[in-house]
């Protein structure tokens, strides 16, 4: 069975937020529910002071303590190792978004933090959130997945693009975004890196390119203490580029 | 009617596309056309396509910046919902920076114009309600174009002034040039170069002959050292930088790479050193690095030259014999040497820039020891008074490690093989027209005047000719894709100038300008139309891409060609027959287009159809090679035929001398201008060299700001999904910040988060303090972008706009606007908000 996972290498990612556009583009995400964020971190002082950045998509863990929280079995994880949120059962309780250690929830609060409320620009009729002329085309859209526009009050985060992702063929290896048959199945992200930070591909195949990535160049998981053994894995390079514990996470309101 | 004029040729274009059975009007049918090409793509071994068959694939460019990357737009049930890069187009490949997925957002902006507009309030005034009435595309045209007859009838054409911004190609910029001399000004073609590149391009012809940005062969160099030029965040092409990037670092060997810059960039993050130099300063370090070269040895003697007898003379101070030195490809060295270079050591330079002299050295070594290598800068560097200097030190090091024409260096670019327009204006300069050019009146903006021998643009200039008349008052002015109101220096100036001038607006978008004007033209948004765009710069081959309209325009604008040639049919005399001959935009891509029947582009393309299909034609490869010291031309299948001096004067190095000047001819013949205005001796005129910058303000410290990478050239303003991301450093989220460090704001009892006034002797804005301990402390970052006072309800009141507070100041000798060279005050405001 395929288990998607990411591969993500910081020696090649520029902080650029292509990844992050490119997301709100396809998923049609409100804007601040940055699904796809990008973190930036400051430490030191002139004239040696430095700044960095992680990208931090779902980490689409082996073990999520999303799903073993939600009361009402809308988070779960799909057979193909992705963690998606059903919003036909989701009450927005927001248990996952305490639960998840890597902070990727989002829920569209009353208040937008950027103003005016675009939800009131494009409003919705029934149940949904907005309705932007942009939205992603209706028959790519599932709520059962989590994907396209949602309805009020549910949690919403990265899928993995599993309208792109679970179409592709049986059997797919590696979603290589250059080649142009299997580019249309790969999340948007990784088709847009634009310096090719970004690799996508079954974790249970030892010969995926993202299994050797991992293997030779130190593989790397996000808060592994946690055991939640994210899917989502990162390469530092030959300089370590993931942000130092006593690093101060910037673009915090001053 | 939809943009595109239904005429017979259309309807011949169109055949073929009906043929395949798709529904729709004149565009719809098109794409249609063209997403039948795109979907034939996906396999049908596939479970299931990926792009249903209700997926139109269009191809485009993208706007947000002048890179040209071509983009696949998605539209479905007419609606478009995504772009990526395009894997047909050599500067995309594919991928896109985090402004090509804007697009969308930009089409839907519901602040856009519907449709033309006339003025009914004769007062102007940033808060006051122009009383826009909704007219007709017939009667606005009538109105702009009674006007341009009424200037013809008196004889005063000079007073219509076309200002314009990112031009792309045949059908916008492209056409002004004509539109100026049929009608008889010489203001048809004002641009906004120099608030753009202008010192850059300056500096470069003045050493190497050419007067453009460099084509680079960045994927092939091995020492990147760069001088302010934001590679990572503002440098164009953005989205093929980032490419080059995740290759350089990775391929081997690594791509070591220097910035210089004057503020903590992520390009400086990510590079194997920053150097926080401080602002003004690049020539002194870049002379510096060349003293180090050369009392080294390590400059490319098949590219310089070398001792008579190959023994290296240089020592620092000592001056030395010019014949005991032959060069190659260059001239002036040991003339140079002489007069700045040897005195210019690390242990002086850093006196000047504050950078150790050890991290000179440490540069000098690294660029001189490595092959291939080379030396980029852009504005920030230039934006300062000692611009050409500043550029000129730091472009000669590019001759001293060999990487003109060279592999993993710098070379020009190659034009596109267009076919000619049918028609030729020269054919229809009528008595009118004749008689305007023989008045000889001056530019608007005093370009090529005594003041401005080397200009090429003066937007920062045209107010300040309008207000005092000198040389004249302008009485129509027609503004496309600029805001100069918003974006030049003190650009309040242009809220008095545009007070009694007819101002025509042509943006989609409730610009500033538009507040000012008395008749909105719209364009359409560049997913709604028809447009070519040659390259700038890329990699040297040819390269001309193509915008398809991905949906038919969803509101009642015009396209700005379109626009200026139903304006031109309406002028009286021999203009108006010729613009009824050139009929629309379409015919003009049609003609140009037949230029590829003869030189077909390696994807095939040879047609206007295919060229729509692929979005792109380019034809590899660059033509020319420096090889160790010897130039090459392409022979066909390598570089091997060998060129002669004269050839690489003519095509290369296009100086006087047909070598890369250190002493720079072109200059010299500027001399007394250049004594005059800057104070350099007249005999060191030509020579690169320290020229302390002159700052405006009684300040204390320097100001720069910096565009976000997000910026996409103020196309971002009104785009809330761009606004929410956070912008390194102090872009911030939702809003931007003052960078200062927390030194400097102790010392002015400034606490983070706190209300600051930065000012100058023209104005204060307020703005958040943002204690940022990596930032210089003689230095505060401000970007710019934000706080526009109109552009639609999310750009509007958001922060405050530098450019306000920015004294007019330029480089005397190519004009380029020295936004850095000034000195601001900071103080905490006494009552926090």
């Amino acid at each position: 069975m395929t288990r998607w996972g990411m591969v993500i290498d910081l020696e090649k990612c520029t902080g650029c937020q292509a990844c992050t556009t490119a997301c709100q583009m396809e998923n049609a995400r409100l804007p601040g529910e940055m699904w796809q964020d990008v973190l930036f971190y400051s430490e030191g002082e002139y004239p040696s002071g430095k700044l960095s950045w992680l990208p931090r998509p779902c980490m689409h863990c082996e073990n999520p303590s999303c799903v073993a929280v939600c009361p009402t079995r809308a988070t779960y994880k799909t057979e193909d190792g992705v963690v998606l949120i059903d919003w036909e059962r989701c009450i927005g309780c927001k248990y996952c978004m305490i639960a998840c250690p890597y902070g990727v929830r989002f829920y569209a609060e009353e208040k937008q933090k950027t103003q005016p409320d675009i939800r009131k620009v494009f409003p919705a009729k029934g149940d949904k959130v907005w309705d932007p002329p942009y939205k992603m085309p209706e028959h790519m859209q599932n709520p059962k997945w989590g994907v396209g526009i949602q309805p009020k009050n549910v949690v919403s985060k990265c899928t993995f693009c599993y309208h792109r992702v679970s179409q592709a063929p049986k059997g797919t290896v590696d979603l290589n975004p250059d080649d142009p048959k299997l580019r249309p199945y790969t999340p948007a992200c990784v088709v847009t890196c634009a310096p090719s930070a970004r690799y996508f591909g079954d974790l249970d195949n030892p010969s995926s390119e993202v299994r050797q990535l991992i293997a030779t160049k130190r593989g790397t998981r996000l808060l592994d203490q946690t055991g939640n053994r994210p899917q989502v894995y990162y390469l530092a390079g030959e300089a370590p580029a993931i942000p130092e514990t006593r690093s101060v996470r910037s673009g915090r309101k001053a | 009617m939809s943009g595109l004029p239904l005429t017979s040729d259309r309807r011949d274009f169109l055949k073929s596309a009906a043929a395949t059975g798709t529904v729709g009007a004149t565009v719809g049918a098109t794409v249609g056309a063209i997403g039948e090409i795109a979907s034939s793509d996906a396999a049908p071994a596939l479970a299931q396509p990926a792009v249903r068959p209700e997926t139109k694939v269009t191809k485009n460019i993208c706007h947000q910046c002048p890179a040209r990357c071509g983009i696949d737009v998605y539209t479905t049930d007419g609606k478009v919902h995504a772009i990526y890069g395009s894997l047909d187009d050599p500067i995309a490949n594919g991928k896109l920076c985090p402004k090509g997925h804007l697009g969308a957002y930009v089409l839907y902006d519901p602040d856009r114009f519907v449709g033309p507009m006339k003025r009914t309030n004769p007062r102007k005034g940033r808060d006051v309600d122009p009383g826009w009435q909704r007219i007709s595309w017939d009667e606005a045209l009538g109105i702009a174009a009674a006007r341009l007859n009424a200037l013809r009838a008196k004889g005063e054409q000079h007073r219509l002034a076309i200002v314009a911004g990112r031009g792309w190609g045949s059908t916008d910029a492209g056409l002004t040039d004509n539109f100026g001399k049929l009608f008889g000004t010489p203001n048809a073609s004002l641009g906004h170069s120099s608030m753009c590149a202008d010192a850059s391009k300056r500096a470069k012809h003045l050493m190497d002959g050419n007067y453009s940005y460099n084509s680079y062969d960045y994927r092939n160099t091995n020492y990147l050292l760069n001088f302010g030029a934001a590679f990572l965040e503002a440098y164009r092409p953005y989205n093929n930088n980032l490419q080059v990037w995740g290759h350089i670092r990775t391929k081997a060997p690594k791509t070591k790479v220097t910035v210089v810059d004057v503020r903590v960039t992520p390009t400086g993050a990510a590079a194997d050193r920053l150097l926080l130099i401080k602002p003004g300063t690049d020539g002194a370090m870049a002379l510096a690095v060349a003293h180090e070269i050369l009392i080294n040895g390590w400059w490319e003697r098949k590219f310089v030259g070398d001792f008579t007898d190959g023994v290296n003379r240089f020592k620092s101070g000592e001056t030395l014999d010019a014949a005991s030195f032959a060069e190659r490809w260059t001239k002036g060295l040991i003339e140079w040497w002489n007069a700045e270079l040897k005195d210019r050591t690390p242990e002086w330079a850093a006196t000047i820039t504050t950078i150790p002299a050890k991290d000179i050295r440490a540069v000098a070594r690294e660029l001189g020891t490595t092959r291939p290598a080379m030396v980029i800068f852009e504005r920030g560097p230039t934006t300062h008074t000692n611009a050409i200097y500043n550029g000129m030190a730091i472009h000669a090091l590019n001759a001293f490690v060999g990487a003109m024409y060279a592999v993993g260096g710098m070379a020009s670019q190659m034009g596109v093989p267009y076919g000619a327009l049918p028609w030729k204006a020269d054919d229809y300069v009528d008595d009118a027209a004749k008689a305007a050019a023989d008045r000889k009146m001056e530019r608007i903006d005093r370009v090529k005047s005594a003041d401005g021998p080397l200009w090429s643009n003066n937007i920062q200039g045209i107010p300040d000719s309008h207000l005092s008349g000198r040389p004249y008052k302008l009485d129509t002015a027609i503004f496309y894709s600029t805001n100069p109101i918003f974006s030049t220096p003190d650009c309040t100036r242009w809220e008095k100038a545009l007070q009694d001038i007819f101002v025509i607006e042509t943006s989609p978008f409730p610009s500033e300008t538009a507040v000012f004007a008395d008749l909105i033209l719209p364009d359409h948004t560049y997913l709604e139309r028809w447009q070519d765009a040659p390259t700038y710069p890329f990699e040297g081959y040819p390269i001309t891409s193509l915008r398809v309209p991905a949906v038919k325009p969803i509101h009642d604008t015009k396209h700005f060609g379109d626009t200026l040639i139903e304006l031109g049919k309406r002028i009286e005399g021999r203009m108006g027959e010729y613009y009824r001959q050139v009929g629309n935009i379409e015919n003009v891509l049609r003609a140009i287009a037949k230029g590829f029947e003869k030189n077909p582009g390696d994807n095939g393309v040879n047609s206007l159809e295919s060229w729509a299909a692929k979005g792109v034609w380019y034809k590899k490869p660059y033509f020319w090679r420096q090889i160790g010291g010897e130039f090459f031309e392409w022979d066909g299948s390598d570089y091997r035929k060998p060129m002669s001096a004269e050839e690489v004067k003519r095509r290369l190095l296009r100086t006087d001398s047909g070598k890369f000047e250190f002493r720079s001819s072109y200059l010299e013949r500027y001399a007394d201008f250049v004594n005059a205005k800057l104070g350099v001796a007249k005999e060191r005129v030509g020579f690169p060299q320290w020229l302390a910058p002159r700052y405006a303000g009684k300040g204390d410290l320097f100001l720069v700001t910096p565009k976000t990478p997000l910026h996409a050239e103020g196309r971002s303003a009104n785009i809330p999904q761009a606004i929410s991301i956070y912008q390194p450093v102090s872009g911030g989220r939702n809003e931007m910040f003052l960078e200062i460090h927390p030194r400097t704001a102790a010392a002015r009892r400034i606490k983070n988060g706190e209300q600051v006034r930065v000012a100058t002797d023209i104005g204060g804005i307020t703005v958040r303090a943002h204690l940022t301990p990596a930032a210089r402390p003689d230095t505060v970052v401000l970007p710019f972008g934000f706080g526009h006072w109109a552009h639609g309800r999310w750009a509007k009141g958001r922060g405050q706009n530098p450019t306000e507070i920015i004294p007019n100041i330029s480089d005397p000798i190519s004009n380029l606007t020295s936004n850095y060279s000034v000195l601001v005050t900071v103080e905490r405001v006494a009552n926090q908000a």
